[in-house]
């Protein structure tokens, strides 16, 4: 996964020429008729029956635009920046990008996106309490990842998606998610008529589309704590764990989306953190108008759900709002007054026998985010060596697909260490893997030799991060 | 001692900390865009779909006749009624209780579908329009 979405541009200008040099390399080569010597040695097993599925799902993911302002899924989630968007991301777009949509449909001018608090901060406009005010009744909030969805939905009171919670019409689940965002996001006009602005999608592409989402990222949790090797990670990831100090793990139990108070686990919960509550909101630094958003409900109860951790360090800025860009200051946020004082601080405060709410100095804010940033260094890898490993065995075109995914999880890794001055050891593996990757997708014989020794200098970067267990 | 009391005290309060229902929460003002019939999930197997065979203005209530018999339903103030004039590629639009006539097709969610049978309050109620019936 990528730190940011400059970085996520640099890593696309990166694979691109790569690509093209692939391609020019490929020709002759094909005149000659020895394609596919190096690794092409049989054909690819037929997928089943759920691969296919999570395949149409991929293609109507990126592809589909249900009939409306040319908007797909991918628009906002895009795969080459962990399936999320940030203002360095959105600054590499082209102008007609249908994310701009706003800026150049002219039903769509006004009240449909804020196009300055888009490019500026990542936000995105919705319309949780309703469609009768669209002058004034709106929200401006980021686009979450949908990466480990299948860790992370689940609640015993019913799913929770989107920020709140309550993001999918329909029975509320992921599968319905997508009826409410081709309604919210992909219309032509703000009359938003099925049929007219856009279609809504069938039940099989609803399942296609659910199943798809589902197979991103993690597809189960971390068991804390890990045998970590570094010493501030380490301590941080003590921090983390400390129901005492961090009180990280009661909310986001194994760095995941789910909390567990000392009575079982509760699934993916909604809490009141305050987050609404910082000062010096940068979008509200802004002349623009931006609504308090009351999360949960209509009305809201003030609540968001709980996102996961592990996936954190590389697809900020962070929480609903865009508040906060850093993974350092993410955790800063809960030293501070704004949360401390919120329900959910005040009932921490409230629990501790020394009537403490979340106290942490500058050196332990540091360390909680050093474990964020290894545990999503090490989540990057996972997804790497699946991806390089799973290169190993599919058709050429489905290969490039997973290289370039490889390339970019593999410079993510990379850079979320390298941003927070840890493992300088790991980090030059995993620039080596990086290089390795990029001539594996460049070159026309040598795919398998580069992909096992990136493989190999993934996992060199590894072990110097955690011990095997 | 202490982390017990902790930990106590954390159980304690989790109902404060928690927000909202022990349901699921869907998002109830996208759905006003979906007609009658198309709700994901929802339609078919947790909605009422038929025609309005009484209104009773005094109670509030109304009661539906659908293809598995008939099912009643309370309108309270909790209760969103709109329009569905999907079928005149208009948009959709919130109604009122005075929009349900006898002989409209309607499709109408319960607020506990367990509930159905005992024509419990309705969460919502869509009114098909520019049908002929």
């Amino acid at each position: 996964m990528m730190l940011t979405g400059t970085q996520g541009a640099l890593g696309r200008r990166l694979v691109a020429p790569l690509r093209a040099a692939a391609a020019v390399m490929w020709v002759p080569w094909v005149l000659l008729g020895v394609v596919g010597l190096s690794s092409c040695k049989s054909a690819p097993p037929p997928p089943d029956r759920q691969a296919q599925l999570v395949a149409k799902g991929r293609d109507l993911f990126f592809n589909e635009t249900f009939a409306g302002n040319g908007r797909t899924c991918g628009t906002c989630h895009p795969a080459e920046n962990n399936f999320t968007i940030d203002p360095a991301f959105i600054a590499t777009l082209p102008k007609d990008n249908p994310l701009f949509v706003a800026e150049f449909n002219p039903a769509l001018r006004e009240n449909f996106e804020n196009p300055a608090l888009m490019r500026e901060f990542g936000l995105i406009r919705e319309n949780l309490d309703g469609f009768d005010d669209l002058t004034n009744k709106f929200v401006m909030r980021g686009v979450p990842h949908v990466l480990g969805l299948r860790t992370s939905v689940a609640s015993p009171g019913g799913p929770r998606t989107g920020w709140s919670g309550d993001g999918a019409p329909g029975d509320g689940s992921l599968r319905s998610f997508a009826t409410g965002a081709v309604i919210q996001h992909f219309t032509k006009t703000l009359n938003r008529v099925p049929g007219v602005d856009f279609r809504l999608p069938t039940d099989e592409e609803l399942d296609a589309l659910e199943a798809f989402q589902l197979s991103l990222g993690r597809q189960q949790d971390l068991v804390l704590p890990l045998k970590l090797k570094g010493t501030v990670p380490k301590r941080g990831q003590a921090i983390f764990l400390d129901n005492r100090l961090g009180k990280c793990n009661l909310c986001h139990v194994n760095a995941g989306a789910t909390a567990n108070l000392g009575g079982g686990s509760l699934g993916n919960a909604n809490f009141n953190t305050g987050v609404e509550d910082l000062p010096d909101q940068p979008a509200r630094l802004t002349a623009q108008r931006v609504p308090r958003d009351d999360g949960f409900r209509t009305p809201g109860d003030g609540t968001f759900n709980i996102p996961p951790l592990v996936e954190a360090a590389d697809s900020g800025p962070f929480f609903h709002n865009n508040a906060i860009e850093t993974i350092e200051g993410a955790v800063a946020f809960y030293d501070g007054d704004a949360f401390n004082n919120s329900p959910a601080g005040r009932a921490l405060k409230k629990a501790d026998p020394r009537g403490v709410g979340i106290e942490l100095d500058g050196t332990q804010i540091v360390a909680v985010a050093a474990f964020l940033r290894v545990v999503n260094a090490l989540e990057n890898i996972r997804e790497s060596l699946t991806l390089l490993e799973a290169s190993l065995k599919v058709s050429s075109t489905e290969r490039q697909r997973l290289l370039e995914r490889a390339a970019r999880e593999t410079a993510d890794s990379a850079r979320v260490l390298a941003g927070g001055g840890l493992h300088p050891e790991a980090v030059a593996h995993l620039q080596d893997a990086g290089r390795l990757v990029a001539k594996a997708i460049a070159s026309g014989f040598f795919k398998r030799k580069h992909t096992e020794e990136a493989i190999r200098e993934q996992q060199k970067a590894r072990a110097l991060l955690v011990e095997s267990s | 001692m202490n982390v017990r009391v902790f930990v106590l005290g954390v159980v304690g309060i989790s109902a404060l900390l928690l927000g909202g229902p022990r349901a699921a929460s869907a998002q109830k003002t996208t759905e006003q865009f979906i007609p009658v019939g198309q709700s994901p999930g929802l339609s078919g197997k947790h909605t009422v779909i038929g025609t309005v065979q009484a209104v009773n203005a005094r109670d509030h209530t109304v009661t539906i006749a659908g293809p598995a018999g008939t099912r009643s339903a309370k309108v309270t103030e909790r209760t969103r009624i709109w329009l569905d004039r999907s079928r005149m590629q208009q948009p959709n639009v919130k109604g009122t209780f005075a929009d349900l006539r006898t002989g409209v097709t309607v499709e109408m969610k319960h607020e506990d579908p367990t509930g159905a049978s005992a024509g419990g309050p309705a969460e919502w109620i869509k009114i098909q329009i520019g049908t002929s019936s």
